[in-house]
């Protein structure tokens, strides 16, 4: 009896559970649908009353038009190239500095923390001019490597102070059984600490990954030459001065969002499953 | 110092547990690390030499901008003392802002750690199978992948007076006839806060998750143990556990989005009548409309300011453990 | 945790590790900087002359005939090589400002007559006037220049004009017989238009602060249409006279009568022909450069152009607004006679001409003949209507005008909500121009 009271309570938290997860996805997903909607239209269908799903011209031109111009090719490349440097680099980065936060005392720690938050408070547009000159003395103008160290400070705070957080669920205890076997800080920070932190790295990584797939004004500043340019300056190209593109510009972030979208199905089983969960307990 | 997150007297047993847990325990004896120790200044280093190099001397210059004028558009900068300041701050616009931007954050940030924590927790329930769960998943992040420039473009397009959103609400009756979501000065803050909760939220859903994920089990069974019920576990173990997390994403994102500027540029550009005027839009308008790039450094100024305020009471209330 | 755990946690971790070396070997590989790294402007080897052009031209062009142009200018320019950089054109001025500011502008740079004043203080594009004399250049062939303090800054090269379009089968669904002349005509017309129902309305407005042509375009066009100004003989703002105060009155009383699409408090050009494309506006004020998509997206449009309709009494020639393509060069770049000579050649009569029927615009050297043979009979008709008026846009060479017409834009709002009145609206707005102009 009480069993199946069990089964049945189960049974309608499960329908609640995916009822509410339905409704969720029509919220998340419709626009992206529209998208895709749009992406088949021809321009004149975009604005047609009453607005319709598919439309009597369904037709595969606007990915044709941005997967047959080798511009579009490049800035996708680009794009993949600056956000993959941007996300290891700020991992990188963010774990050295979060071991730092996480496990020492020292003096300026407060000031350093208090900095590091309130300097992405600056608006970007009042930073670009001064930004581009400083880039332009380093000889950084038009590279990657210019894109990438500006892309790295604007994800840096919030890896750090993520990464912060999840090495402070961390115990000491952790980092004192590799001591005890006469290793040191650096020792126990890369074979304990960042294996278990793993999904919350992920989760970052993920996080710089899209800042940096997604950013538009600085990419725009900072390079000049289509050769080096990234997606959402492409998608900014089609909005021209006397129409849109409208399918050429839903087509291609279509198209961008494919592989960002298969790197996160790679990574995301990394969320799963308590990794941590048996960690903390012993 | 926070004594146990779970209350004794309510769970005893998931408290006790709770203290048992290393986690409780380094709290209670700390151990600083040698303060002589160098070890730390070099793992913060190369942080230190970036956000130096590409950050604070940036900062510099638009502060030094801001108590000068003829800056960058005009030959000759001259001193000008606070004059940019009170400029700023005697300016009905730019106190139209703040309120916009209070209300725009605040709204924002709320909506996105409640829809952010619900997904999260849907997506975290053990009722589903691992391939629902994934694809799911997967529609949820979806408004992330796209540039803010997509998100505002076809919102607009969504909303327009003659607009699929429209159509679908008059045609189910909810609507009598077609709301100028964007175009109307009564309705155009609340559309734009709506669509930067919808392109924002993945975000914390994502952060939540993970999170989730380092709640040990055994809490919630030694709180069910306990007589807990799902709501009980949920404000005394979940919410305690994530605590950390939810502040520090909160304060990120009423900074992050106090700097959305693209969204409203491309939807509203600050209008109807100003009601969706920001501090971003204001700036720019200031910087590249009036050419008045000594105001607009005065207004990032402020902006910086009443930040590292609240920047400074959030890293008071980081506790080590 | 057993030792068994940590190894095969260290071998996940191992396996993370590797994968991710892998893929950033393959970006490493395709790393690397772009062409024109680090320095920027125009370079020099060996006697031939790389020249960088800033535009926004070429995506508004057919395929790849901006750069034929271009190659024929390297023809016959053997020592000359132009770099055509683009850009997307909202963030065009920005990026120009921001390029001034740091000194790394392209040496010839395509600008809109509404950027020239502030660009000019900003010591961002070099005076002209010095480069025509120096080449000694037959000034007279030119149908227009934008000077500031007497000096040239820009040169438009294909001015784009913006009559009324009218969609001719609504108008005559609507019962309205000839399109509107007058302002009463077209109110009437608009109102019959608007009675269709539907989403369809008589007008549309668009009145987007973020970029306020409209209150050139669309506002302003009525007063120029009837030859009047808002400013003084020396350039002052006029904005309290009564020709403007009948314009924006007029305006006023469009709205009040229920014809202009809803959504014009930010609604962009773009959006306005959007609509107009999809049969949902009667009548609009746009640019001839339009007609060519309009056909392209809506082809069972008809529609047609005429002049903006004037004030009932008046007789005279009618001002029409335009937009120019204009060219200007950097007052930083190293080779200023090689850019003139690009400008030389935008403006020469057979590239002129060349250009402006691509671009479905009106060439800038008066003496060169567009093509009109293969293309809608609509831009002959255009053409007559800008022969017969005079082109009008008082915003061009004004100082941060886009902020001036913001501002007026904001006013107007207000009025429209019905917040303010006219008279308030128009001595606001002409206390802030006081302050600016």
């Amino acid at each position: 009896m009480m069993a199946t009271r069990q089964a049945r309570h189960r049974l309608g938290m499960k329908i609640g559970v995916i009822a509410g997860l339905c409704i969720g996805a029509v919220f998340a997903g419709f626009p992206v649908v529209w998208m895709l909607s749009t992406s088949f239209k021809t321009n004149g269908e975009v604005f047609q009353v009453p607005p319709r799903l598919i439309t009597a011209n369904l037709s595969f031109d606007a990915y044709w038009k941005i997967l047959s111009n080798p511009a579009n090719l490049r800035f996708f490349l680009n794009s993949y190239i600056v956000a993959l440097w941007v996300t290891a680099l700020t991992l990188l980065t963010a774990i050295l500095a979060a071991y730092a936060f996480s496990r020492y005392e020292f003096r300026l720690k407060r000031f350093i923390n208090v900095a590091i938050v309130s300097v992405q408070a600056v608006p970007p547009i009042t930073l670009v001019i001064p930004f581009f000159g400083l880039v332009v003395a380093l000889g950084l103008y038009n590279t990657y490597g210019g894109l990438i160290i500006t892309h790295m400070v604007f994800t840096l705070p919030y890896a750090i102070i993520m990464t912060t957080a999840y090495f402070n669920t961390l115990p000491r205890e952790l980092d004192e059984s590799v001591k005890v076997d006469g290793g040191r800080g650096w020792t126990a920070l890369w074979r304990i600490l960042v294996p278990i932190s793993v999904p919350g790295l992920i989760a970052v990584g993920i996080y710089t990954f899209m800042i940096s797939w997604n950013e538009y004004l600085f990419a725009l500043t900072l390079t000049r030459t289509d050769d080096m340019r990234t997606v959402p300056i492409g998608i900014q190209l089609l909005m021209g001065q006397h129409s849109y593109e409208w399918n050429q510009m839903m087509a291609m972030s279509i198209l961008g969002s494919i592989p960002v979208l298969i790197l996160f199905l790679i990574f995301q089983r990394r969320f799963i499953g308590g990794l941590t969960s048996g960690a903390v307990k012993s | 110092m926070e004594p146990a997150n779970i209350d004794r007297t309510v769970f005893p047993e998931a408290a006790a547990l709770e203290a048992e847990s290393p986690t409780f325990s380094a709290r209670g004896r700390r151990r600083p690390f040698a303060v002589r120790n160098l070890a730390p200044y070099g793992y913060i280093s190369p942080t230190l030499l970036l956000i130096f190099v590409l950050m604070v001397i940036p900062i510099a210059m638009v502060v030094s901008y801001s108590f000068q004028d003829n800056v960058i558009v005009q030959k000759n900068p001259v001193f000008a003392g606070l004059a940019n300041y009170t400029k700023v701050l005697t300016d009905p616009v730019f106190l139209t802002a703040i309120k916009n931007t209070l209300i725009f954050i605040t709204l924002s940030t709320i909506a996105h750690l409640v829809l952010g924590l619900a997904f999260a927790m849907m997506l975290n329930t053990g009722l589903l199978s691992g391939l629902t769960k994934a694809v799911f998943r997967i529609i949820y992040i979806l408004p992330w992948l796209f540039t803010i420039a997509v998100v505002a473009v076809i919102w607009r397009l969504m909303l327009d007076p003659y607009g699929v959103i429209n159509y679908i609400l008059t045609s189910i009756g909810v609507l009598q006839s077609e709301v100028n979501w964007l175009a109307s000065p009564s309705t155009a803050l609340w559309a734009l806060t709506f669509i930067n909760i919808w392109s924002g939220y993945p975000f914390f859903m994502i952060s939540l998750l993970a999170g989730l994920q380092g709640i040990s089990a055994d809490l919630y069974e030694a709180a069910a143990v306990d007589g807990a019920n799902g709501i009980q576990r949920f404000f005394n173990v979940t919410i305690p556990q994530l605590k950390p997390v939810l502040i520090s994403m909160a304060v990120l994102d009423l900074i992050w989005t106090s700097q959305q500027f693209a969204l409203i540029w491309m939807t509203t550009g600050g209008g109807p009548l100003n009601v969706t005027e920001m501090l971003s839009t204001y700036t720019y308008k200031q910087a590249f409309s009036s050419y008045e790039f000594a105001t607009a450094s005065a207004a990032a100024v402020i902006v910086l300011l009443l930040t590292m305020i609240m920047a400074f009471f959030y890293v008071r209330q980081l506790r080590e453990r | 945790m057993t030792g068994e755990t940590t190894r095969f946690r260290s071998r996940r971790t191992r396996l993370l590790g590797v994968v991710t070396a892998a893929i950033l070997a393959v970006a490493a590989a395709g790393c690397g900087t772009g062409s024109g790294e680090g320095s920027a402007g125009s370079s020099a080897q060996g006697g031939a002359v790389t020249l960088e052009f800033a535009q926004w031209w070429g995506a508004e062009l057919p395929e790849g005939s901006f750069q034929e142009l271009m190659t024929e200018f390297e023809s016959q320019n053997p020592n000359i090589k132009v770099k055509l950089l683009s850009a997307p054109y909202a963030s065009t001025k920005q990026q120009l400002v921001s390029g001034a500011a740091s000194k790394t502008l392209p040496d010839v740079v395509g600008l809109d007559g509404a950027w020239v004043n502030d660009f000019a203080k900003q010591g961002a594009i070099t005076d002209l006037s010095a480069l025509m004399a120096d080449a000694k250049y037959d000034e007279s062939q030119l149908a227009s220049q934008i000077k500031v303090d007497g000096k040239t800054y820009m040169i438009p090269v294909v001015n784009f004009v913006y009559p009324l379009f009218v969609n001719k089968d609504l108008l005559s669904k609507a019962g309205v017989k000839a399109v509107p002349s007058t302002r009463s005509e077209f109110l009437d017309a608009a109102k019959k238009i608007s009675a269709l129902g539907g989403n369809v309305k008589g007008w549309a407005l668009p009145l987007d602060t973020a970029v306020p042509n409209g209150v050139q375009n669309d506002v302003m066009s009525w007063l120029w249409a009837s030859g009047g100004s808002m400013l003084t003989q020396d350039g002052k703002p006029n904005l309290t006279s009564p020709p403007v105060k009948s314009a924006v009155d007029y305006v006023k009383s469009l709205n009040d009568a229920g014809v202009i699409a809803p959504g014009a408090l930010t609604m962009k050009e773009q959006d306005k022909v959007e609509k107009f494309t999809a049969g949902q506006v009667g009548m609009i004020i746009d640019s001839m450069a339009h007609i060519n998509l309009i056909k392209k997206n809506s082809p069972d449009l008809h529609f047609t152009v005429a002049p903006i309709p004037a004030e009932d009494s008046f007789t005279g020639k009618r001002g029409i607004p335009y937009a120019s393509w204009g060219v200007g060069i950097a007052d930083s770049t190293q080779h200023k006679a090689e850019a003139f000579k690009l400008v030389q050649f935008l403006m020469s009569k057979e590239a002129n001409a060349k250009l402006s029927t691509l671009a479905n615009g009106f060439p800038g050297n008066n003496t060169a003949e567009p093509d009109f043979s293969k293309s809608d009979p609509l831009f002959k008709t255009a053409f007559d209507i800008y022969r017969k008026g005079y082109p009008a846009n008082e915003f061009v060479g004004l100082p941060k005008s886009e902020d001036l017409m913001r501002t007026f834009a904001e006013n107007l709002q207000l009025v429209l909500a019905g917040k303010q009145s006219v008279d308030d609206a128009l001595n606001k707005t002409q206390q802030s121009w006081a302050s600016v102009i």
